[in-house]
């Protein structure tokens, strides 16, 4: 055999070494980028969006968002219009509390909020837990080196069937991502803007979210007043959602 | 008391006090929530065929207020205050629901007039003991006028699982209606193999005693079912399935059989028409969904139907989010049927449509 076809050889098979590393590397990646987005295993915090259209802002939703552990997220509707309104989310079940019903609903998955920016947006950011990481590539996002991964549900319950995701190399902070549909429809792109310490952490506190189908909608959600805080777990339990 | 005074002093209590004004981390703090709904409606009648006003107005100011100290102290309270005209002008003040509540880890004490749902189904309810009077035309109440009862309730949660008991006055300061007893009920609710499963019973005092079961269950991503087995001298059940379309609309059907008991017999209708089966049918826009270019919009339409004597009542709901804070709508509904020998043919109008206008605050 030639040296040449030796060389061939060992350098195919660290390819493949370095692919396969990547692959496995790629969820404990989403892992720790996920710590960005909500660093702690209990906490509460507010959300806002707003949505424009056409550049104008058009309506606002504002959210009380107390989640525990990756499956556990109690979601609080503040809005003028929606005050009285609860989400709750475990695992794969949910349940909506509407004050003309009286009663938690049982919802289905197709039953989520979806529009402009989903309560899945707002309520399910443990992506590690809802997802199958795949390691794409590396590449540059604008100025920033970055991992892309391809994210696939694993979860009835995830909000999108799947992502593009891109981390930034040097920390895994995610940068954007882009959002598809079972039908392998773009629906949605995000960008990551704005990251500040919080409660002795760095966290997301800004993002937005541009519809990719009627081009002319975004929405902006702002996550302020998140904090730490112990939750017990009957919160979590459909007979109390009407509780806030 | 002065309808102005029950409607505006808990308003200005609320509106002087900041929304959840310390959600730090760890301090025992109290929270405060409220709100004001005020509803503007008109309505019309066609084809009247009893002597009366074809027209009328209903004024509506809904306040609510809530607060809890430290996850362990709660106070709710919601109000409704009406002036209808039909003819003549009526005011009328509710107590929707107002009631205290004190935890102690895991068990919850809660005394007070208060709304209980119990009943699994959407429009019709078998296990709904102690729940607000079901109208399968308007199951959501659509103007929020349902009253709760007085109550004290015992809640126990452990896991997955939980324990109430409740015991329902007939009236303390309430008028109830002629006949009301008060009811002692025992629930209890488990989440298993992706059931939401709840076994009831409760007992009228001097009345009859009720077992019941109800659960839902979703399957897949799109089907709900959900169901309520109940014997109170005879059984009661109901079947009922939601299917959740991936353009964003949702249709619900639901099958129901009460007992030919008096308890369970709609006024009007004689003993002898035995035992009754009724059908539901419900498409709309799923409530969460904003749908691409109408996402301000909601609508539905649903069909229940009397399936023994063929009469039928159609209703059709359309409602647009105007800003953060208004909302228009239209409420319309048709009855059909033989009239005065069926159950929905006896309803004296061809048709009903109410126009109106809410404000949230």
């Amino acid at each position: 055999m030639s040296n040449k076809l030796l060389w061939l050889l060992a350098g195919c098979a660290c390819g493949a070494c370095a692919a396969s590393l990547s692959d496995a590397g790629a969820q404990a990646l989403l892992e720790k980028s996920d710590l960005q987005r909500n660093g702690w295993s209990s906490y509460v915090g507010r959300v806002k969006i707003t949505n424009f259209e056409s550049g104008k802002a058009d309506e606002e939703h504002l959210y009380r968002v107390s989640q525990k552990g990756a499956d556990k997220t109690h979601v609080e509707f503040l809005s003028p219009r929606e005050k009285g309104s609860f989400l709750l989310m475990l695992g794969d079940d949910m349940w909506v509390y509407l004050p003309d019903t009286s009663r938690p609903v049982r919802i289905t998955p197709l039953e989520r909020l979806t529009g402009d920016a989903s309560n899945g947006d707002v309520a399910r950011t443990n992506y590690a837990y809802d997802y199958d990481a795949v390691y794409l590539r590396r590449e540059k996002c604008g100025d920033t080196d970055c991992h892309v991964l391809e994210l696939t549900a694993r979860r009835k319950a995830s909000t999108y069937h799947k992502i593009e995701y891109w981390l930034r190399v040097a920390d895994a902070r995610p940068v954007k991502a882009e959002f598809y549909l079972t039908s392998g429809k773009h629906i949605k792109s995000a960008i990551f803007d704005e990251y500040r310490p919080v409660a002795g952490t760095t966290r997301l506190t800004r993002m937005t979210l541009y519809d990719q189908i009627r081009k002319q909608s975004h929405s902006v959600l702002e996550f302020y007043d998140f904090q730490p805080r112990e939750l017990p777990d009957k919160l979590f339990h459909q007979g109390r959602l009407d509780r806030f | 008391m002065n309808l102005r005074v029950i409607v505006f002093v808990p308003l200005l209590c609320g509106s002087s006090l900041a929304d959840d004004p310390d959600p730090a981390a760890g301090k025992p703090a109290g929270e405060i929530r409220y709100s004001l709904s005020l509803t503007e409606e008109g309505s019309f009648a066609a084809g009247l065929s009893v002597p009366g006003a074809d027209a009328g107005n209903l004024l509506l100011l809904e306040p609510s207020f809530a607060w809890k100290y430290a996850d362990w102290l709660r106070f709710s309270t919601s109000l409704a205050g009406l002036a209808e005209t039909q003819g003549e002008t009526h005011e009328q003040a509710r107590v929707r629901e107002t009631y205290a509540g004190f935890t102690a880890g895991d068990l919850d004490l809660t005394a007070g007039k208060r709304i209980l749902r119990w009943g699994a189904g959407y429009a019709f309810t078998a296990t709904g003991v102690l729940d607000p009077p079901r109208v399968a035309t308007d199951p959501t109440d659509r103007l929020n006028l349902n009253q709760g009862r007085e109550m004290g309730e015992a809640d126990w949660v452990a896991g997955k699982q939980d324990f109430t008991v409740v015991w329902a006055s007939a009236g303390l300061l309430d008028k109830r209606p002629a006949g009301a007893r008060d009811t002692t009920a025992f629930r209890y609710g488990v989440m298993a193999g992706g059931f939401d499963a709840s076994a009831i019973v409760s007992h009228d005092s001097g009345g009859t005693t009720l077992a019941g079961l109800n659960f839902t269950r979703v399957l897949g991503d799109a089907v709900e079912i959900h169901g309520e087995l109940a014997w109170r001298e005879q059984a009661a059940i109901l079947l009922g399935c939601k299917y959740t379309l991936r353009s964003g609309f949702s249709a619900i059907a639901e099958f129901y059989t009460p007992p030919d008991t008096a308890y369970y017999r709609p006024a009007g209708m004689p003993a002898s028409a035995g035992r009754q089966h009724y059908g539901f049918w419900r498409l709309g826009k799923a409530p969460l969904r904003q749908l691409p270019g109408w996402k301000e919009w909601d609508v539905t339409a649903s069909l229940v139907s009397n399936l023994d004597d063929g009469s039928r009542i159609g209703v059709f709901d359309a409602g647009r989010r105007v800003g953060n804070r208004f909302y228009a709508y239209l409420h319309a509904q048709t009855p059909g049927g033989k009239p005065g020998r069926s159950e929905f043919g006896a309803i004296p109008y061809s048709a009903l449509v109410s126009i109106g206008v809410i404000f949230h605050m």
